[in-house]
């Protein structure tokens, strides 16, 4: 390299990224960057930020630009070659739309949010992070829309998503998740994305669950997946540098931090329910369970790994972590459960696992599996035998921080249901556990607003009293929920594949499915 | 604590009681049951009877478990608190209030 | 965290990367530049572990791919990763952990 003309990374990173900022002389830098005072952190030095990444615009779109061309091919053959078709099951598929209705979302939040952030950090270093993460936003958002637009029109539940993320009941918990986060100031926001969520729990979600779709024949999935990974490497670092740098900036942002991660090491472990109950329930095949992904990618690599390193700067671990481990072998089960029986109004399906899925739960969770759960599937299966199904019959109270339907379960004792209450101004306000209490507590003005789904539908903000009037407004179509067996989608899937090896396979029409 | 903010910050409640008339949220959960998956929120008039509101609301939503034996139902409790609740009574002569936790085991 | 009574721990640092051909270079270099390198592989991914401090030779990588490669590549094979990214160079990547 001693004679070459171009610069090296170090050089090139200095010279066009960070060399383009610049001190404003005839405007009060607080009038230009307004929103980095009011939380309390205190910044000495900007250009103390690190950048491993080292990425100045040019490498970001030349590298950006080949994976987006990766993954598109690997679209365009999906779609030519009636990919779908190639599935494990079509049940696979509500996977995947939880994801678009559920996380795509919250990518298009993340890009506006960082667009935000990358005008109004103090230092060019984070804010050249920050646009570049908008942008990495953006682009899952695009590239998830265009993934799943494959599936979309041979399989219901994935038509109407970014207007039921604002309605349906279950997508409040992702959209108040991140409406909290934006709603805070800009270090909150980073430590509660970038270093609570991307760094600490990401790896929970995605990698198990792009590991999923290409051990279920999902190619594009797996490939937008890993593509958007790619970016979340980026997004991981950012979230590591953010906090290493406000530790370092001044011991008195130590006690402010801590608190946050305490806070939103609960609300990030409390969405991540979600995924817990879909690698375990949702995969037709399976790659890991929820515990050993939990043990893994959490329990030994953030608390085992991370954490000491933490510790040098005074940092412990998180709040109400214990219980959060405590749960590991029952919180996949019990959010399934309640799922399955809340699918009447959910824009996708459930059933009751077959005999070798729930061998496979027996086996992954010994301790819990066949003590607890096993004897209410077995009770479910033998109404659905007798031709009926078991639904819930009314509306779930709700967490007033994560708004997850009250389903968790004291710490020691799973047949008890947790149950907390405050009284704030004189109002009741109900929590599903020690830590959403905690979290409440420490700004209950914040929470009161909460747009809770439940209370919406019964001042009469849903559409109407009715179920049916909800479920009309929540625009759900014949097919999108209730149970699996005897759906729109199955019935197709079977029609499709019943003919196999013969000529008269049914080929899939479009317009049929969802006339 | 609470919020540090770059203005004033003070909303009322999403749900506060007013918003519901002369009716109010009522919790209920079936204690040491989990074949229902969660606890359960209805609205109901503050003057609804306590034999309409077992009739109408409770235990329909109890019969979620299709072993559900309506004279089951004992130990009741409001708010963690021991209650002998009457077929006449009232929710408010109960003592029930907006988001109150009615619970029982059976 | 089932052990918490085992003395210093040594704790890992590693890589989730996609399984393709680049990949197979790289881990092929880190294997052969670092000690106690473990390798394991789950659908569509493969791990590569090993202890504290984990090192990516631009030229070792260029060795086993028989092209030459741009560090900055890495961001098209890499999906995760554990540790802290010490050091990125035109010649190495380094992921360990600081203290």
């Amino acid at each position: 390299m001693s004679n070459a003309r171009k610069l090296s990374m170090k050089n090139r990173y200095s010279a066009l990224t960070r060399d383009l900022d610049w001190t404003p002389t005839y405007v009060d830098p607080k009038a230009v960057f307004p929103f980095t005072s009011f939380e309390g952190i205190k910044i000495h030095d900007w250009s103390k930020w690190e950048d491993p990444f080292r990425l100045t615009v040019d490498s970001y779109y030349k590298y950006q630009a080949e994976k987006d061309k990766r993954l598109y091919a690997v679209l365009d053959g999906f779609a030519q070659s009636q990919g779908h078709l190639s599935l494990t099951d079509a049940r696979y598929l509500n996977a995947m739309k939880l994801f678009i209705q559920g996380v795509t979302p919250l990518e298009y939040a993340a890009h506006r949010h960082f667009a935000f952030l990358s005008r109004y950090y103090d230092g060019p270093g984070p804010r050249f992070a920050a646009q570049c993460q908008s942008v990495d936003e953006l682009r899952h958002t695009q590239t998830e829309v265009h993934t799943l637009s494959n599936y979309n029109k041979y399989y219901g539940g994935m038509h109407n998503w970014p207007e039921q993320f604002d309605r349906v009941w279950y997508l409040s918990v992702p959209k108040s998740y991140f409406e909290d986060a934006m709603s805070a100031g800009p270090f909150e926001f980073l430590i509660a994305i970038s270093f609570s969520f991307e760094y600490l729990l990401t790896n929970l979600l995605f990698v198990p669950f792009m590991s999923g779709a290409s051990f279920n024949g999902d190619l594009p999935t797996m490939t937008f997946g890993f593509s958007a990974q790619s970016d979340e490497s980026r997004h991981m670092t950012l979230g590591l540098e953010a906090i290493k740098f406000l530790l370092e900036q001044d011991e008195a942002n130590v006690p402010i931090v801590q608190a946050w991660i305490d806070k939103w090491f609960w609300r990030g472990y409390r969405l991540v329910a979600l995924i817990a109950q879909m690698l375990d329930y949702m995969l037709p095949r399976k790659v890991m369970s929820w515990k050993e992904s939990f043990e893994l990618y959490f329990e030994e690599q953030m608390l085992g790994g991370l954490f000491p390193d933490l510790e040098f700067y005074g940092i412990t671990k998180p709040r109400h972590v214990e219980q959060a481990i405590g749960e590991k072998d029952l919180l996949s089960h019990q959010v399934y459960w309640a799922l399955y029986q809340f699918s009447f109004a959910a824009g996708f399906t459930t059933t009751v696992p077959e005999d070798d899925h729930l061998d496979w739960l027996s086996a992954n969770y010994p301790d819990t599996f066949d003590k607890y759960f096993r004897p209410l599937w077995d009770k479910a299966k033998k109404v659905q035998d007798e031709g009926g199904r078991v639904f819930f019959r009314g509306l779930p109270q709700l967490c007033q921080v994560c708004q997850i339907p009250m389903l968790f379960t004291e710490p020691g004792d799973p047949m008890r249901l947790a149950q907390r209450q405050v009284v704030h101004n004189g109002e009741r306000y109900d929590f599903c556990s020690d830590g959403c209490q905690w979290i409440f507590e420490r700004e209950p003005e914040k929470y009161v607003q909460a747009w809770l789904p439940v209370h919406q539908i019964y001042q009469g903000n849903c559409g109407g009293p009715s179920v049916p009037e909800v479920l009309a407004w929540y625009g759900l179509q014949d097919g999108d929920a209730g149970e699996y067996a005897g759906s729109v989608d199955q019935q197709n899937w079977e029609r499709w594949h019943d003919h196999a090896g013969k000529a008269d396979v049914e080929a899939p029409v479009e317009a049929e499915v969802r006339a | 604590m609470s919020v540090k903010a770059i203005g004033s910050y003070d909303f009322p409640s999403r749900s506060r009681q007013e918003l519901y008339g002369d009716d109010q949220l009522v919790h209920v959960w079936w204690r040491n049951n989990p074949f229902m998956s969660a606890a359960g929120t209805f609205r109901a008039p503050k003057a609804m009877p306590w034999s309409d509101f077992r009739a109408a609301l409770l235990d329909p939503w109890a019969g979620t478990d299709p072993d559900f034996d309506p004279a089951a139902p004992g130990s009741w409790t409001l708010d963690g608190q021991p209650i002998t609740p009457t077929d006449d009574q009232t929710l408010e002569q109960l003592g029930v209030g907006h988001k109150s936790l009615i619970s029982f085991a059976a | 965290m089932s052990t918490p009574t085992t003395p210093a721990k040594v704790r890992m640092v590693g890589l989730d990367l996609q399984e393709n051909d680049d990949s197979r270079a790289i881990v092929e270099a880190i294997e052969e530049d670092n000690e106690g390198v473990a390798v394991s592989r789950m659908p569509g991914l493969v791990r590569v572990q090993c202890p504290q401090r984990l090192v990516i030779n631009q030229a070792s990588v260029e060795r086993h791919l028989g092209r030459p490669w741009e560090t900055q590549e890495f961001q098209l094979s890499i999906v995760s990763y554990f540790g802290h990214i010490n050091d990125w160079d035109d010649d190495q990547v380094v992921v360990a952990w600081d203290h």
